[in-house]
Formats: C-alpha cells, sequence, structure tokens
C-alpha cells in the first residue's frame, strides 16, 4: 500500500464514524458516535434491544436515507476515507462496496442462480462467463456451491432457512464489497445453521470486512475481533472483544454482560 | 330454575332465552344468504332459459352461427293466411311475398332483431382494448407512484380521496364528461382547423387543433378508461404493497436505483394480481352503457369499423403506399363510431315496441355478454392461479 514496502505502515481503518448524532425526525437515536472498523476484522455490535444498533450499522451503507426524515444531525461517517455524505458520493456505488445481510433471510423468489447474480446484473455485468463466475465464487465462500451446484436453476424459497441466508450472504458479497453489514443474521435461525454461519464469519473476514449486529453475547465471543456496546443511543465502550468481555472498563458494561441490567 | 340441587346436570343452560337468541340470530343470517343465492341462481337461469335456445341449435353445429357472424339487421316478418310466420331479410321480403302470391296477409317490420350481434361484439371488443390499454397504462403508472414514491403525508392522502371519489362518480357523469373532453375538445393534427375548434396551434406542416376526436371508439374507450381507473389503481397499488418490503431494501441494499428495484424485485411480483384485476376491469368496461352513449356508441351501423371505402389504388401503386393505406384502415378502426353490447342490449329493450321477436334478440344478447364476461372472469382466476405458482414467496 505504501510506497515504501519496508515501512510497516496499519492501513487506515475502512469504516470511520465520527462524532456521529443521528435522528428518526425529532428524536435522536444515536449521541456522538465513535467508531472505527479495521479492514479484514469483524466487527461485533451489541446491546439491548433498541439501543439503535440496526440503526448504527444502516447509518454505514445509508439505508436510512429510506426512512423519511431519518438523518446525521452532526458529525460524519467515512468509508474507505470518503465522507459518505458528500454531495458527489453515488449512493449505488457506495452499496455496491458495502454490502448488507439482512436479519431475516429474504432471497428473491427466483432462481438460485439469479438470486446470486442480482447485484452484478444491476450494474450491468451481462457477460454470461463472468456471471458464472461470481455465481461459483460467491457460493463457495457461503459455503453452498457443493449443496447446490447441482440445481442453481431451482427456486431459492425451496431452501432451508439456513441456506437461504447463507444465500443472501452469496448475493452481498458477490459484487465484492469491501464491508459485509450483517444484522442479527442468525436470530431467526436454528443452532445448526447459526453455528455454520458463524464458521463461515472467520472465512470471510479473509476477504472482506464484517460489521455485525448481534444480540448473543456469545456469538459476539466466538466470531468478533473487536465488539462495541450500546446502550441508549450512545456507544459506551468500544474494545477488542477479549478485552471487552473480560476486563470492561466501564460499569454499565460489567453490569450488562453480567445480566444484571436495571 | 333448573339449577335446583336436584339437578345433577352442572353444566345445565339457563332459561333465560339466550339459546333462543342464538338460533334466531343464525337462522336470519342464514335466510339471508339463501335470497341472495336464490336470486343470484334467478338471474342466471332465467337468461339462460330464454337466452340459450337463441343461441344454441339441436343439430349441427350446435351454434346458430348466424347469430354470430352477422351484423344485426331489421327483421321482416310475413305472414300467410294460415298464420304461418316467415322471418327473413329486407332483401328477402319482396320474394317471399312474390312467392306467397294470394296467400299473403301481412308484414311486420322489428328493427335491429334481426340478422346477429357481430357488430356489438366487435364494437365492445375494440373499446376495451382501448379503455383497458389506457386504464392499465395510467393505472399502473399511478400506483407505481403512489406507492413506490409518493412521499407519505397530505398530498398523498388528497390523491387516494380522490381516486376514492373518482370511483363514486355515476358513470353518466363520465359519459358527458367524455363528451365535452374526448368528443369535442381532445387535440388532433389536421390540415385545416374545423370551425368548432377551441384553440388551434399551428405548427408548421400541420396543426394541432383542439376539436376532439368525434364519436369513436378512441373517445369511448378513453372515457371507459376513466370509469375503471379507479378498480385498477386501487388493486394495482394493493399488490404493489403486497410484495414484501425486504424484497426492495435487499434490491436497494445491493446498489439498486429506485427505478431497478421496482423493474426487477417489486413489479414482477405484483404483474399477477394486476393482470387479474385488470381482467375484472374489462368485464366493468365491458359493461357500461352510459359512458359510451354519448361518447362511441350507435344504434345501428351496417358496416364493420373496418370496412370502409377507401379509395382503390391504381394498379401500379407502390408498396409503400399499400402499406400506408393497410396502416391508415387500421388506425381508421378507432376512429369509426361502433355498435356495441350493453348499448344494443338498450336499445334493444328500450327504443322499440316489444314484440316476442324483439325479445329473442334481446335475450340472445344478453346471453352472450353474459358468457363473455363469464369468460373472462374464468380466465382472470385461472390466470391468477398459475402466475402465482410461479411467482410465490
Ligand atoms: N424507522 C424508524 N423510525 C423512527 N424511529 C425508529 C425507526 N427505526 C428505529 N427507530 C428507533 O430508533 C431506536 C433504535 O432502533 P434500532 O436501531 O432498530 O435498535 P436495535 O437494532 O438496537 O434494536 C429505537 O428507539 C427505535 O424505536
Ligand atoms: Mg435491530
Amino acid at each position: 500500500m505504501s510506497a515504501d514496502p519496508t515501512v510497516k505502515t496499519t492501513p487506515p481503518p475502512v469504516v470511520q464514524v465520527r462524532d456521529m448524532d443521528f435522528c428518526y425526525g425529532t428524536s435522536k437515536a444515536l449521541f456522538d458516535i465513535n467508531l472505527q472498523v479495521e479492514y479484514h476484522r469483524v466487527t461485533a455490535l451489541i446491546g439491548p434491544s433498541g439501543c439503535g444498533k440496526s440503526t448504527l450499522l444502516r447509518c454505514i451503507n445509508r439505508m436510512n436515507d429510506r426512512v423519511p426524515s431519518a438523518r446525521v444531525t452532526k458529525g460524519e461517517v467515512l468509508v474507505k476515507g470518503k465522507n459518505i455524505h458528500d454531495a458527489d458520493v453515488d449512493l449505488t456505488q457506495l452499496r455496491k462496496q458495502v454490502g448488507m445481510v439482512f436479519q431475516k433471510s429474504n432471497p428473491f423468489p427466483k432462481s438460485i442462480y439469479e438470486n446470486v447474480a442480482y447485484g452484478l446484473r444491476i450494474h450491468g455485468e451481462k457477460n454470461k462467463n463472468a456471471l458464472d463466475e461470481a455465481v461459483e465464487r460467491s457460493l463457495t465462500h457461503a459455503a453452498l456451491w457443493e449443496e447446490l451446484k447441482d440445481r442453481l436453476q431451482a427456486n431459492a424459497l425451496a431452501l432451508s432457512g439456513g441456506q437461504q441466508q447463507r444465500l443472501c450472504i452469496a448475493r452481498a458479497i458477490a459484487t465484492v464489497p469491501d464491508v459485509l453489514l450483517m444484522d442479527e443474521p442468525c436470530s431467526a435461525l436454528d443452532p445448526i445453521s447459526t453455528l455454520k454461519i458463524e464458521e463461515l464469519m472467520h472465512q470471510l473476514a479473509k476477504e472482506f470486512t464484517v460489521v455485525i449486529v448481534t444480540h448473543n453475547m456469545q456469538q459476539a465471543v466466538r466470531v468478533s475481533d473487536y465488539t462495541a456496546f450500546l446502550h441508549l443511543g450512545k456507544l459506551v465502550e468500544f474494545a477488542p472483544t477479549e478485552e471487552l468481555f473480560t476486563n470492561p472498563r466501564e460499569k454499565l458494561t460489567e453490569a450488562y454482560l453480567r445480566g444484571t441490567f436495571s | 330454575m333448573n339449577s335446583t340441587p336436584t339437578n345433577d346436570n352442572p353444566f345445565a343452560g339457563d332459561s333465560s332465552g339466550i339459546q333462543q337468541r342464538e338460533t334466531a340470530a343464525r337462522w336470519g343470517l342464514r335466510v339471508g344468504s339463501y335470497i341472495v343465492v336464490l336470486i343470484t341462481v334467478a338471474i342466471m337461469l332465467h337468461i339462460f332459459v330464454k337466452g340459450a335456445p337463441v343461441v344454441f341449435r339441436s343439430q349441427w353445429p350446435f351454434v346458430n352461427t348466424q347469430f354470430l357472424t352477422e351484423l344485426p339487421a331489421t327483421l321482416h316478418v310475413i305472414e300467410d293466411q294460415q298464420g304461418n310466420h316467415i322471418e327473413t331479410d329486407v332483401n328477402g321480403a319482396d320474394a317471399v311475398k312474390k312467392k306467397l302470391g294470394d296467400h299473403f296477409r301481412a308484414e311486420k317490420t322489428i328493427s335491429y332483431s334481426g340478422g346477429g350481434i357481430l357488430g356489438p361484439i366487435v364494437g365492445t371488443a375494440l373499446l376495451v382494448i382501448v379503455s383497458v390499454g389506457v386504464a392499465l397504462f395510467l393505472g399502473v403508472a399511478c400506483a407505481i407512484y403512489l406507492s413506490e414514491y409518493a412521499k407519505h403525508g397530505k398530498f398523498l392522502e388528497m390523491v387516494r380521496l380522490a381516486i376514492l371519489n373518482l370511483a363514486g362518480v355515476p358513470s353518466v357523469v363520465f359519459g358527458l364528461f367524455g363528451l365535452g373532453a374526448f368528443v369535442l375538445t381532445a387535440p388532433r393534427f389536421v390540415g385545416v382547423p374545423a370551425e368548432r375548434s377551441v384553440f388551434a396551434i399551428p405548427l408548421g406542416f400541420t396543426t394541432i387543433s383542439f376539436e376532439g376526436w368525434d364519436t369513436c371508439v378512441l373517445s369511448g374507450g378513453f372515457t371507459l378508461a376513466f370509469v375503471i381507473l379507479p378498480v385498477i389503481i386501487t388493486a394495482s397499488e394493493q399488490c404493489l404493497q403486497a410484495v414484501p418490503q425486504g424484497f426492495r431494501e435487499t434490491s436497494m441494499a445491493l446498489g439498486a436505483t429506485r427505478w431497478q428495484t421496482i423493474r426487477y424485485s417489486v413489479l414482477p411480483f405484483a404483474t399477477p394480481g394486476i393482470l387479474t384485476s385488470s381482467i375484472l376491469g374489462i368485464a366493468r368496461a365491458a359493461g357500461e352503457t352510459a359512458p359510451i352513449m354519448f361518447t362511441a356508441a350507435l344504434a345501428f351501423k351496417d358496416k364493420l369499423p373496418w370496412q370502409k371505402d377507401l379509395p382503390p389504388l391504381p394498379a401500379d401503386a407502390s408498396i409503400f403506399a399499400h402499406w400506408e393505406q393497410s396502416v391508415s384502415r387500421f388506425l381508421g378502426i378507432f376512429t369509426e363510431s361502433v355498435q356495441a353490447l350493453p348499448y344494443h342490449i338498450y336499445t334493444l329493450a328500450a327504443k322499440i315496441p316489444q314484440n316476442e321477436y324483439a325479445e329473442r334478440a334481446q335475450y340472445g344478447s344478453v346471453f352472450v355478454f353474459l358468457v363473455l364476461v363469464a369468460s373472462l372472469a374464468a380466465s382472470s382466476v385461472l390466470l391468477r392461479k398459475r402466475l402465482r405458482a410461479k411467482y410465490r414467496w
């Protein structure tokens, strides 16, 4: 990355949230958030429900733009060093490079192939070989290729819940995003499917940067390198996962981790 | 009363009359439903009993082809001395009279009741094509805008209210509106504006003149389009709303623009419902009389819309000239006034003296009309089933 290969520079964080306030209309949902997401790491956002985890996650690919009157009222969000609220930012390009997987697996009622190819197609890819390749690569990353390679034309809705969610992951990574946002991707899955996706997470981090929202603290411990704890719209503590879970600096974090929360 | 200790049934009901009221309520509702069913069946049977004999035959080909393939004509009924009635058309009347000679007793003519109803069928089909085309285009565009683009708020509420109100406007009002708007003022390209032109914009090579389209398929079709527009907008919007929000979110999160999202992950899944509702719109458009009365329909017309006399082309006319004439013949279909089934039925029932022959033509037309509408409804159900099976989530 740097001009002189002998000098080791750490790359800048891929996502930087600086002093950000966020409002839904007149009600403030996030207060003064600061967060850095490092390349090729898994960062977990934990906290009680309603604390603003999803809101924060959706700030990173500006999905909150869909909510009328919702906006960032202070601070800024930088992805790959660029302020994503700048006027010259093309939302479609931003979202191509910041993929997202939702809580509820929602494959389109189309074939498996078409689901994975969707992102590439809307970005203008017409070459059949390129599409085939991307579909195979993405399904392989999502640990689905072996299971599904013989029925790519089958309807995606015929898959099991866990397979559907992994298909959604494959669909999100088909455009080779830098960052993959996941909003409670396992909360609707059975334990075995959850395990598969957690295993996947480590693999994915090699290629992409993952930010995952989870309400399951054990999951955060298992999959993440960094953890951010949010409470009532404030980022209480952000630290390497091991540190945060074994030796929290804040009283509030400790109370939450012990389960003695008021 | 019956809860004395001697009674060993702990669940005995009391006698306050609650059971009786329950029974009364159930029977009341049941009787109401039976009356509805009964009347529906009565209507169907009535039309079937009176109409089927007109349309069907007991001999091969079992269908009265004349009734379906001929234009309506004046019926001549000639009675001989024995009291036999001979039915014929205007051309056959003299021959029959001559043949009967002294046996001729009397002749009756009944307007519109002879021949068949091909003219009205064709006219209704054309009106339906135009109106459903226009209404689908405008209606789906409007529904997409309302459901996918418009911001929720006062304005949207007002638009919705306006559409609901449109649905409540009596159809004769649409007829008058169509007369004023399409027949008398709609813009058209002309060489020289007519005297009645409201407003003309000369463009040099041609003139846009607001002088109306006259009574024709186009005027009637547009008028009917506004009659069925509320149905199509409301139904289309419901179909769009029924597509899970998750599809839109996912598509946008993958970097799709709003229109791409609509095009690839909303519309395909809403189309089955939209088509179904538009088929019901067809039935509605086909059945309306008032909107076409002043805008498109004629009681009588002895030609089909494409049977128009165009000047014959010279023998050495170029292929282009032939092509141009075909196109103008095709376009001419939509600028002709036509007969239409509901208006034909109205004419037969209300505009001519009633007798057995007029009644026969009436019920035949009604029967054909009902069969057409019923098959449309049936095909909409089938279509929905097939598309649902293909696109379900
Ligand atoms: N679309 C919205 N409009 C208004 N308020 C919202 C919206 N989405 C979330 N909120 C509010 O923002 C706060 C944070 O919500 P969210 O980010 O979904 O929490 P979490 O994902 O941590 O459960 C909650 O108080 C919620 O009520
Ligand atoms: Mg959430």
